[in-house]
């Protein structure tokens, strides 16, 4: 092994050693590596799979239907990024109900559904409120800020969840992790290093194209050398404290709770939900929503997918029963997932 | 004359004709602008092109323009898109009643100095006003005439492999200023509409290289929907350069708050055109030395391979995709 | 949902901040952190600036390629 790499791009290209999977686990590196044009310039020995990174597509369906509900049963108008908007619930996604006259508004923010109930104080609003540990601080913002100004028809329907639990779960799927930059920014390095101590690899890496190939060519470097491996690869924004500011901040409105992963099943106390005392801030007790267990049969294969067991286009929906203007499965809908980044940029050129 | 347009307006009667000699002849008047049925000029030679087109774009007005002068410049442009140098434009309006007459004043100004500044005749016209709710302040459509020059030949289906792909300036600022203007984002940002005609930047390309295989502008859908047009057309891939591709800085930014992707944003005032390798070079230092050309740019090649496709090069010297045209990003745009 | 903007900021006012990326202007969150100045860069999610951003992209790629590739 040739020790001065210069150019990490042809080092990646002409790799001959042992075979290497490294697997991301954030929705943006899954479409940022896709859009790039990563894959293509690798050796065939070196596997990227795509892990459990999209927020949206590890959302059992049964979220889709509770908001569903809301919209429909309970008259709430539905404030949401865009993309969980196409989202198939086991009945029908949010686009279907809003044909029955449901109020879907797609937002930008959380701090923007607060703002919208703010302005609409005859509206009961809710935020679905679903994201990793880089987006619950500002989930947990807008609910502040509505406790603060006594605003009393907004809340969440939670499905936040936090990283660990998957790491945990997935480190026998892959040599390496290419870990997510703005999860860490968060929650620091830590977790990177209890993970090190227990035999894991990984790099926290950005999102540039040349911050990926390095941070690849970091990995491939290292696993050859045979020892477990951390790098920070993203220093000038992940420091090893992260942010205390926002920890203390999501911890003081949140506690972590069970969570269901799509594909995987329950990864204890890998969710966060809020506390007790912010329970009039919780769709799910402030309009008692009834338990949803959807009875779903379905061909998709989003928790293989999801997993890394398989490429989006060995579901034998992709493409075909399945595509971006008829999505079945979360992981071809949402803006982060593996097979919406596999249709739009994957196959041979 | 009073101050909101009523349905007396549109009756027909002695207030239309008010409406007609005090805002329209006013503003748009020449000397085939009659109060005759129609308006009669002389034939010219050589085949004609002609063009419609309806405008119905929410606000009416916004940085850079308003509805009137993009109806100007959009059926200029695609008359100028065949060759056509264009002669004579009609234009018809359907008014809400209770629009502002100063606005009407400010829409058939901005049509006028288009116009002249097209070097184009609006020569008929027709008002209708509709009742309160039943149109949104105002539409327009106009339709026009132009005429092709010997040897000139262009389509969207003779796109050939090696031929270059230029555009005539940087992308997707008409759509992301419409966006802006409408969308509650709360982003602030000077973004101007590139509405602009264009006849004067397609004489000079078509100057240097009457050989010009496609011009077509980049309206609704943007630079990346022409894209993927052409291709079907043609039955060709096409190759770009991201680094090559013009963006305004601002719609940088605010594409990149928002998620989105300039090529698929609208242009008023920016063409794409394909000509044959040779004379590339040769045609953006037309369009430089033009108003609306300083930007122009060949962004990349046609393929015989990838047909259907559009291929992109990125930043680390990869390839991949643009991906295909989605579903209409923002109704209203023109 | 890990998508961030580089932006830098205008100005901070009672935990809000109004950030610059190529000249398009917004108001975000500046909870998060704190000491917040002009002038700096951030990284901004979800509405809200998450971390301050202490160095440009090449100079820190440069350094990671000195550190561990050599």
């Amino acid at each position: 092994m040739s020790a001065n790499i210069t150019d990490p791009i042809e080092f990646l290209k002409n790799y001959d050693g042992p075979e290497i999977r490294i697997m991301e686990v954030c929705g943006t590196h899954t479409h940022e590596i896709f859009r790039q044009g990563v894959r293509r310039l690798l050796s065939p020995k070196i596997h990227l799979i795509s892990g459990p990174g999209c927020p949206v597509c590890v959302t059992p369906v049964n979220f889709i239907d509770e908001a569903v509900f809301l919209a429909l049963e309970k008259g709430c108008t539905i404030t949401t990024f865009g993309d969980l908007v196409r989202v198939p619930g086991s009945k029908m996604s949010l686009a279907g109900a809003r044909a029955k006259g449901a109020n879907v508004k797609v937002v930008y923010s959380p701090a923007d559904a607060e703002k919208y109930a703010e302005e609409h104080p005859e509206e009961q609003v809710v935020f679905l409120s679903v994201g990793f540990e880089t987006t619950t601080p500002s989930d947990v913002i807008a609910v502040k800020r509505a406790a603060g100004a006594g605003i009393d028809n907004f809340s969440l329907l939670t499905a936040n969840k936090t990283m660990p639990g998957a790491y945990e779960a997935m480190a026998s799927s892959c040599d390496a992790y290419i870990y997510p930059g703005h999860v860490h920014a968060i929650i620091g390095t830590k977790i990177c290093e209890d993970e090190l101590a227990k035999g894991v690899s990984g790099v926290i890496t950005g999102f540039t194209g040349d911050e990926l190939v390095t941070a690849l060519a970091i990995i491939v470097k290292k696993f050859s050398e045979g020892k477990p491996f951390f790098v920070n690869a993203y220093p000038r924004v992940v420091t090893d404290e992260g942010s205390p500011a926002a920890v203390a901040l999501v911890d003081k409105f949140m506690e972590p709770c069970d969570a269901e992963w799509r594909g995987i099943g329950v990864i204890p106390g890998s969710g966060m939900q809020l506390r007790d005392e912010y329970a009039a801030y919780d769709a799910r007790k402030k309009y008692d929503v009834p338990a949803m267990n959807p009875d779903y049969k379905t061909a998709c294969r989003c928790g293989d997918v999801l997993q890394g067991k398989i490429e989006p286009n060995q579901c034998p929906l992709f493409g075909k029963a399945c595509n971006p203007d008829h999505p079945v499965g979360a992981c071809m809908v949402s803006d982060e997932g593996a097979c919406s980044a596999f249709y739009m940029y994957g196959g041979e050129i | 004359m009073s101050d909101v347009i009523t349905l007396a307006h549109g009756s027909g009667g002695h207030k239309t004709g008010e409406l007609i000699s005090e805002v329209f002849r006013k503003n748009l008047g020449n000397e085939y602008f009659t109060s005759d049925d129609a308006a009669v000029m002389p034939a010219p030679e050589g085949r004609i092109a002609m063009s419609t087109d309806g405008f119905i774009v929410s606000p009416w007005e916004f940085p850079g323009g308003n509805i009137g002068k993009l109806s100007v410049c959009g059926t200029v442009n695609d008359l100028a898109c065949m060759g056509a140098k264009p002669l004579y434009l009609t234009c018809s309006y359907v008014i809400e009643e209770g629009f502002p007459i100063s606005e009407l004043e400010k829409v058939a100004q901005a049509m006028g100095e288009t116009a002249r500044k097209a070097g184009v005749k609006i020569v008929a016209g027709d008002t209708k006003v509709a009742g309160k709710g039943q149109v949104d302040q105002i539409f327009i459509t106009t339709a026009g005439v132009g005429v092709i020059p010997d040897g000139v030949n262009m389509s969207g289906a003779y796109a050939k492999p090696g031929d270059k792909i230029i555009v005539t300036g940087d992308v997707g600022r008409h759509g992301t200023t419409i966006l802006l203007a409408r969308g509650d984002y709360g982003i602030d940002a000077e973004v101007t509409s590139d509405c602009a005609p264009l006849w004067n930047e397609v004489e000079a390309a078509l100057g240097v290289c009457p050989g010009i295989h496609v011009i077509r502008d980049a309206t609704r859908g943007g630079v990346g929907t022409v894209m993927y047009e052409i291709t079907e057309q043609s039955d060709v891939g096409v190759k770009l350069d991201r680094e090559k591709i013009p963006v305004d800085d601002a719609v940088r930014g605010v594409t990149g708050m928002l998620g989105l992707e300039p090529l698929y944003l609208a242009c008023e005032g920016t063409m794409v055109m394909i000509c044959p390798a040779e004379y590339a070079d040769k045609v953006v230092e037309a369009l430089h030395g033009c108003e609306h050309g300083k930007g122009a740019a060949i962004i990349g090649e046609i393929t015989e391979e990838n047909k259907g496709r559009v291929v992109m090069t990125t930043e680390i010297g990869g390839m991949t995709y643009l991906p295909k045209p989605g579903n209409e990003l923002l109704p209203r745009i023109c | 949902m890990c998508v961030g903007l580089s932006a830098k900021v205008i100005s901070v006012k009672d935990g809000v901040a109004v950030i610059d990326a190529s000249g398009a202007k917004r108001e975000v969150s500046a909870e998060l952190l704190d000491d917040l100045e002009p002038g700096e860069y951030v990284m901004v999610h979800a509405g809200a600036a998450i971390a301050k951003i202490t160095d440009d992209s090449k100079t820190e790629t440069e350094n990671l390629a000195k550190e561990h590739l050599t």
